[in-house]
């Protein structure tokens, strides 16, 4: 299965948290998205499906769900940039189309050298602070093209 | 309790919801993802009705009538709903009618037709889904037709507790997924073909076959084991093209497993008898009735042993017996195919009427007869298939009279008809007498083994006549058999009854 | 001149809040001692029903009652989720309390607890949260070292659990019923009812969901009683509320008002600075994108819940999106329904269907190639999609959406032969 141990220790200590450990599939599945280059494979559904007990088929219909999982390869970044309503009155609607001409990224699209995937995404939450992208963990509010510049040029 | 449906006073039993209960007053509600035997899960939309004090329509599977309830399945605001709905579930619907095998039992088309506007006013691009997908060598799936009403789903995790089909990706992009390798391994995935409403389901084995507004239908049973599941047998030109359960809650519930319900290519053999033989040389049936009376007559002396089948019907043994009766026949027996069970449907006993032959003085051959056993002549009714009696001990017998669908060299051979070509009834697990029905005519010359025996018994039996209807032959059981006394054809109908405890002990 | 009344975040400014330590130098877990040692759980039911508290998640159910529907007796455990998946286009708000105060939301969690009789409470935080996950992790962290969180809190009898699940990227999943199937391990279809959450929730058991910032206020209401929150507010909007103001508007944030006490448009120009731009307001969404949107000449409706209801729209999430005259309905209608289309979970053949349907025709109509009919049929689609589908993401779509259609036909009009005009 080879998943780390400090993956499998975390898993359990997953499991105790809930009468049923199917419900640790998501944390669980983010955690293992995390240790697999960041998307799930259909071998490490696999995998997953093993360590958890759960099939393989419903892992594969919950990572078809939900948009922060990923069945194809992704970048070594993630790049979300809003485009709902608040964010696209403050301007994200040109920072999203300097992102794909500028990187040559269409939606869920990856950058030829594998630095960040791109992705258009709904409301994140951070209306007030518009336009805005995360960037994996980190946020990034009050975005400027020249800001926007800044942060991808960073990523490695 | 006493509600009142579109303006009408109705007797609805407690615990029956809107569907249910319109039911009882005569109303069709329509509905794609409700189903009796599955869980509610109210997402298809097309059964909403308005229920009075209640602002908002409601589905009629997830409610249930209560004491004084008011509702409406049929008002202008019911009806509207619906047609929005059909509108909606028609939008990215293909035209694939002309090629859909479900087309004429099809409730897309029904509802289209009975509740839809006619026209749509969709003039986008449809969304593309996979077409034509295995899922293993008995289904195939069309997710472009699929309208995610979730009763296969439902099916694979409650009834065959495979849980092997699931939906992938959100919106309306959803599609079904299979498990592990996509195939189905239930051995009764083939119910999901008659649970899907449309035609995102269907049968590789029935299709392209045909349009079922040219086959026959036929409400038989199917007589693969002792179950005697319901089935609806469908044929065309006289021969068999698919067999799909029908509905019986003390026998089947819904279904029926997926080897009894391929189960009928023997039925269209193209090298089936089909008229008797004698000496090995085809003959017309009355010499080779005549001939088959005169040697069992002749072997008196010598000992018949007389071996029924497990596939006839109660009627049939009875004729055999009436034979056995006339000639002091004291060999009377039959083989019995076990194989295994299943915690569904599936009977260990493979033959239909095991129980039938042993009301009718039958018994289970013996496993090895004493080598120096020996008769003057065999009748023996051949099973199309699976066990029988063994060859050497069938060459014991000097004369040899076969019923079979296939054996063309013995001293006199009479072609046996199946199931699906006869009226009679069967006795099925639970002590449940039902009909098996006549579907087709394999052959026109061809006459059945209660025909064919009563004839031969006829010939023994100077004032016998044989039956002349179905109804009639059954009278007789019920006259000859105490476990038929109460029952007449009509009683026994199309969903069977339960022998009394009684009667069945020998 | 408008100001806010901090109680929420009145310390949230102080980084040392998020810490237990600073948390309880503020009075932080006096409530809950109060509740476990005073109070019987019926008293702390009562008083939450006094203070008028209602739901901060968009539905605005009052908040006591709701607690009533979990059953006394039964030999089922009990739940908690709390609904922290804040995904409402507009709402940014009950991130500012999971990461600048996650304390009040845990001792609210408690309380509720204490009230119910639950065992263990999960805090569904959408994934795309890291930093929420993150500090309300570390809140719990503490609160159990201290003996606040899991068996024989504070040293009574009582004794809750509280957990991070995180969601994983679904809108549907804010959605009560929806949000419980998902933390099962499944995809996020919200769930026909009856039966509902309180009797069968998750895993079938009784099951009480409450928004985070419903359940800060219960921290303060238990602290300084019913009747001080009552008193701040208005009836019917008691207590304070969090807002946040986004969109083309001088002044965005979130801010902490009492309601009753100014119209919208007063808020707007005055706290607000009205428009980024000094131009016009054209319209104003005062409560998420999931209510009817409020033209230019609507905004005097006095800032409320009733009141904003009245006007036929709602305060939903607090989330108030404004927009001035440089842009389209059209394009503001078209965005609204990606939205909703993008997230229809699909379960549902209106919604599924129809979703996506009205965002073709916006599309349509946007790009020029619209023709009149489309816009009747548009109106007779999302009509269709109202009141019949299992959740009210439906409803959601076809409210904003037809709300633009009626209040700016003649753009719409405009459009269908030469496409945006704006």
């Amino acid at each position: 299965m080879n998943f780390s141990a400090e993956l499998v220790a975390k898993v359990e200590g997953l499991w105790k948290r809930y009468p049923h450990r199917q419900a640790a599939l998501l944390p669980a599945l983010h955690l293992i998205q995390r240790e697999r280059g960041g998307w799930l494979s259909p071998e490490t559904i696999r995998d997953a499906s093993e360590l958890l007990g759960i099939p393989d088929m419903h892992i594969r219909g919950v990572v078809g769900f939900y948009d922060m999982f990923h069945d194809h390869p992704v970048g070594r970044h993630i790049v979300r940039v809003c485009k709902t309503l608040s964010c696209k009155l403050r301007g994200a609607d040109a920072i999203r189309g300097h992102i794909r001409s500028k990187y040559g990224v269409a939606h869920r699209g990856t950058t030829p050298d594998g630095r960040f995937t791109y992705m258009d995404f709904e409301c994140l939450g951070h209306c007030s602070t518009a336009p805005m992208m995360l960037v994996d963990d980190e946020k990034h509010e009050n975005l400027t093209l020249a800001k926007v510049d800044d942060v991808l040029g960073r990523l490695a | 309790m006493r509600v009142t449906i579109d303006g009408l006073p109705v007797e609805v039993p407690a615990g029956a919801n809107l569907i249910e209960a319109a039911a009882h007053a005569g109303k069709s509600v329509p509905h794609y993802c409700w189903h009796p035997r599955l869980s509610v899960v109210g997402n298809c939309r097309i059964c909403l009705c308005e229920v009075e004090g209640m602002g908002k329509l409601q589905i009629g599977c997830n409610t249930q009538v209560r004491e004084g309830m008011a509702f409406h399945t049929e008002n202008a605001r019911v009806k509207g709903a619906r047609a929005g709905v059909m509108e909606l579930l028609l939008i990215h619907h293909p035209l694939d009618c002309p090629i859909c095998d479900q087309a004429g039992e099809c409730k897309l088309q029904d509802y289209a037709v009975d509740h839809g506007t006619g026209v749509t006013r969709y003039g986008f691009p449809k969304v593309k889904k996979p077409k034509n997908i295995s899922w293993g060598d008995k289904v195939v799936f069309d997710s472009e037709r699929c309208i995610l009403c979730t009763r296969c789903v439902r099916f694979a995790a409650e009834v065959a507790g495979t849980d092997e089909i699931g939906i992938d990706l959100r919106g309306e992009k959803a599609t079904l997924i299979v498990k592990g390798d996509g195939h189905l391994t239930s051995p009764y995935q083939m119910n999901v073909i008659d649970l899907c409403p449309v035609g995102a389901l269907t049968s590789r084995d029935f299709r392209f076959k045909s349009r079922v507004w040219f086959m026959k239908f036929t409400e038989t049973i199917c007589t693969s084991c002792a179950r005697g599941c319901n089935v609806v047998a469908g044929a065309r030109n006289d021969r068999m093209l698919r067999m799909v359960p029908r509905p019986n809650p003390q026998v089947n519930d819904h279904w029926m497993c997926d080897h009894g319900r391929l189960h009928y290519g023997f039925v269209n053999d193209p090298e089936r008898l089909t008229s008797p033989r004698i000496g090995g040389k085809g003959a017309p049936y009355p010499p080779a009735i005549a001939r088959s009376a005169e040697l069992l007559k002749a072997a008196r002396g010598d000992g018949i042993l007389v071996v029924a089948s497990p596939f006839m019907t109660n009627e049939e043994l009875l004729a055999l017996k009436g034979i056995c009766d006339a000639l002091g026949v004291a060999d009377r027996w039959f083989v019995k195919p076990t194989g295994e069970g299943d915690e569904l449907l599936r009977h260990p006993e493979l033959c239909p009427n095991a129980r039938g032959c042993a009301l009718l003085g039958f018994e289970e051959a013996p496993a090895e007869p004493a080598a120096d056993r020996k008769w003057g002549a065999l009748l023996h009714v051949v099973p199309h298939e699976g066990a029988t009696l063994p060859a050497e001990i069938a060459a014991r017998a000097k004369k040899r009279i076969l019923l079979s669908l296939r054996e063309r060299e013995a001293d006199v051979c009479l072609p046996l008809t199946t199931w699906i070509e006869k009226d009679g009834t069967v006795v099925s697990a639970g002590d449940i007498v039902q009909r098996v029905a006549k579907g087709l005519t394999f052959e026109p010359t061809l006459l059945t083994e209660r025909t064919v025996l009563e004839n031969i018994r006829a010939a023994l039996e100077p004032g016998f006549a044989p039956a002349d209807t179905a109804s009639q032959a059954f009278a007789r059981l019920a006259r000859a058999c105490r476990a038929f006394e109460d029952l007449t054809w009509q009683k026994v109908g199309t969903g069977g009854v339960r022998l009394g405890a009684q009667e069945v002990a020998r | 001149m408008i100001g806010e009344t901090r109680v929420m975040l009145e310390w949230a400014d102080d980084p040392a809040q998020a810490t237990l330590e600073g948390y309880r130098s503020h009075g932080g877990y006096e409530a809950l001692a109060k509740a476990i040692r005073e109070m019987t759980p019926d008293q702390v039911t009562e008083q939450v029903i006094q203070s008028g508290l209602r739901g901060r998640g968009g539905a605005g159910f009052p908040c006591g009652k709701k607690w009533t529907f979990v059953p006394k007796k039964t030999d089922k455990p009990k739940y908690i989720a709390v609904n922290a998946d804040e995904s409402e286009p507009g709402t940014c708000k009950d991130r500012q309390i999971m990461e600048r105060d996650p304390h009040q939301m845990l001792e609210g969690t408690l309380l509720a607890a204490y009230a119910i009789g639950a065992s263990a409470a999960y805090v569904y935080i959408r994934g795309e949260y890291p930093h929420s996950i993150r500090a309300v992790e570390r809140a719990i962290d503490e609160a159990r070292a201290a003996n606040l969180v899991g068996r024989n809190i504070l040293g009574s009898g009582f004794g809750c659990e509280i957990w991070v699940h995180p969601g994983a990227g679904a809108y549907i999943c804010g959605e009560e019923t929806a949000l419980l199937t998902s933390l099962e391990g499944n995809r996020g279809y919200p769930r026909i009812k009856p039966p509902f959450p309180a009797v069968e929730g998750l895993w079938r058991c009784p099951t009480l969901v409450n928004n985070v910032e419903t359940l800060a206020c219960v921290t303060h209401i238990i602290r300084r009683g019913a009747g001080w929150f009552a008193g701040l507010g208005c009836p019917g909007s008691t207590g304070t509320r969090l807002f946040c103001l986004s969109g083309h508007i001088r002044n965005p944030g979130v801010y902490e008002l009492e309601c009753g006490r100014f119209t919208l448009r007063e808020l707007l120009m005055d706290l607000g600075g009205g428009t980024l731009s000094g131009r016009p307001i054209k319209g104003v969404m005062p409560g998420g994108s999931s209510f009817p949107v409020l033209a230019a000449g609507e905004l005097d409706v006095r800032f409320d819940v009733d009141s904003v209801a009245k006007a036929g729209t709602s305060l939903g999430s607090g989330a108030i999106m404004v927009f001035d005259d440089t842009v389209s309905a059209v394009d503001v209608a078209l965005n609204i329904a990606e939205f909703y289309s993008h997230e229809s979970c699909g379960q549902c053949t209106p919604c599924r269907e129809g979703s996506g349907w009205v965002r073709r025709m916006l599309q349509l109509v946007r790009d020029g190639k619209a023709g009149a009919g489309d816009l009747e049929t548009l109106w007779d689609v999302t009509t269709k999609m109202d009141g019949t589908t299992i959740c009210a993401l439906a409803e959601a779509l076809v409210w904003p959406v037809q709300s633009y259609v009626k209040k700016f036909r003649p753009e719409f009009e405009a459009a269908l032969a030469a496409g945006i005009v704006a």
